[in-house]
């Protein structure tokens, strides 16, 4: 049977291609800017929040670099947050293709991840760039060895969404609701994300518990870590334990086997729904 | 390969709920949750609602043989030709299609409107599950009989429906399918590219590939076809010889004499 699968990926793997190319060329065709917006945006972002969260709320992350901090959640979280979005609306937007010509349909929120996913490679050029500008500051932020264990984050990320987008676009064929109620599911999922404040802040322990569960945390921790440290380890960048790669990986691969079992089991009834 | 063939297709049903699509919701979908009387009546209503497009079709077809198929509209045959295109799968029965199957039902299927004519010859074909090399070698190929050649590079958006309908014939036709699907798309363009078309068309279904082939011109099945499958309202009524099922199938419309 995998053998078969696989056959079949490679026999598609150039329509993911063109369908990953397609929607970057499309995404920015026509801006003056271009490919520029995909740098600028998360770091005028990364401003906004910064100014707000300092100036209004009084918030500190004493020790570190509040701007690396907040980017290097926040260029996660964007990731996640479009890439879901997006791999939602894939299949019930393809629906002329479903119709007509067979493919596997998993390509379709499966190019999405991989769109966005260059799109967050491009972030993270601005963020290195804000870690080298802010090492003037900090002593401790410096770019160092373990930033090679980074790309085990974003790939768990990836994974995750991709295993939430092949859920969401599921349900979102057999329930039009589904685009609205994420809407508001994604907002409250933000807030409850460390992205601009740190966890230690929240006083209630069952909160506090139920918010280290998600798998969202996990991975942005994980690269936070890597990035700046923590009050653990005296805010120098450290690698995290063993543990912690296995719980990344683990929550990931499960995200996406149940991901492709709900799937793979309605896949064949779309057609008629879309 | 002697006498296997190339798509059996054995005791296919299809049905159809009809009432699905309308008004499904989240608001529906909890009063169903939680009244029983509402999900008996729905229960009801989708035994109601069943359509089946396609009632115990079989059939087979043998290498290089040219299968027409005739029927009224909704006489099942798009759906028919969806199921052996793995579109769909059939709610009973079996399909077994062997080798690569090209699906000429829809042209342009995958167009994006702000791609080049160019990208999309590529995106197109990639829809169509050709790769990139393939692409590459017939590239010129699909330009010169589209006849586009000072448009690749413009946005489809800005075309003519003609030129879009030249351009999606011109790649859905570059192939060399072991089967071969076509859902009467003979008639794009001008006159001159339809004769064309047609022409290519023809070059196409009497080059020894396996064809299943629909059209409303029984002139055309007739001259073809080499056997012909009569669907009427998702039943076969009739399986064999072109000239004979053409002749029975019009005969039931009385429209014998005019042919």
């Amino acid at each position: 049977m995998f053998k078969r699968i696989w056959i079949n990926f490679k026999k598609y793997s150039f329509l993911l291609k063109q369908l990953v190319s397609r929607d970057f060329k499309v995404k920015y065709k026509r801006s003056v800017l271009g490919m520029l917006w995909s740098l600028l945006y998360p770091v005028l972002m990364m401003i906004v929040m910064s100014l707000v969260f300092k100036n209004v709320f009084k918030f500190e992350t004493v020790g570190r670099s509040y701007l690396v901090y907040l980017l290097s959640g926040l260029i996660m979280w964007n990731y996640f947050s479009e890439a879901s979005n997006l791999s939602m609306s894939s299949v019930v937007g393809n629906f002329s293709l479903i119709n007509k010509v067979y493919m596997p349909k998993y390509i379709f929120p499966l190019s999405k991840c991989l769109v966005v996913g260059i799109n967050f490679l491009l972030t993270l050029i601005p963020l290195y760039a804000v870690i080298i500008i802010e090492g003037f500051k900090f002593e401790s932020l410096r770019i160092n060895i373990y930033h090679l264990a980074l790309p085990y984050a974003y790939l768990c990320l990836f994974i995750f969404t991709l295993g939430i987008g092949l859920i969401l676009a599921t349900v979102s064929v057999f329930l039009r609701d589904m685009f609205y109620i994420y809407g508001i599911v994604t907002m409250i999922w933000m807030y409850l994300t460390p992205i601009m404040y740190d966890i230690n802040i929240i006083e209630n322990k069952v909160l506090l518990f139920l918010m280290k569960l998600n798998p969202l945390y996990l991975y942005i921790n994980f690269a936070r870590k890597i990035i700046l440290g923590d009050e653990y380890s005296n805010f120098v960048p450290y690698l995290p334990s063993l543990k912690y790669f296995a719980a990344c990986g683990g929550s990931a691969v499960i995200v996406l086997l149940i991901g492709i079992a709900v799937f793979k089991w309605k896949q064949d009834r779309f057609i008629y729904y879309v | 390969m002697g006498n296997d063939s190339m798509v059996k297709v054995d005791g296919v049903s299809m049905r159809f709920n009809l009432g699905i699509e309308k008004n499904y919701s989240l608001k529906q979908a909890m009063i169903e949750a939680f009244s029983a009387k509402k999900r008996a009546e729905k229960k009801a209503n989708k035994a109601k609602n069943q359509f089946w497009a396609l009632t115990d079709v079989s059939f087979d077809v043998k290498p290089g043989e040219v299968m027409g198929f005739v029927g009224t509209n909704g006489a099942g045959k798009s759906t028919l030709l969806k199921i052996v295109a793995g579109v769909m799968k059939p709610t009973k029965g079996v399909v077994e299609v062997r080798g690569n199957v090209c699906p000429m039902i829809e042209l342009g299927a995958g167009f994006d409107s702000d791609l080049t004519a160019r990208e999309n010859i590529y995106l197109n074909g990639s829809v169509m599950g050709y790769n990139k090399h393939f692409l590459d070698s017939k590239f010129d190929e699909i330009v010169e009989f589209s006849e586009l050649q000072d448009f690749m590079e413009v946005p489809v958006k800005n075309f003519s429906s003609g030129m879009i309908a030249r351009l999606a014939f011109s790649i859905a036709t570059i192939v060399d399918p072991e089967i071969l699907i076509v859902d009467e798309i003979l008639s794009v363009g001008d006159a001159a590219f339809q004769k064309k078309s047609e022409a290519k068309m023809r070059s196409l279904i009497g080059g020894g590939t396996t064809v299943l082939y629909v059209s409303h011109s029984a002139k055309s099945i007739k001259s073809l076809c080499d056997r012909v499958v009569w669907l009427d309202h998702g039943k076969v009524m009739m399986i064999g010889e072109a000239e004979t099922v053409c002749n029975e199938y019009l005969r039931s419309l009385n429209l014998l004499e005019e042919e």
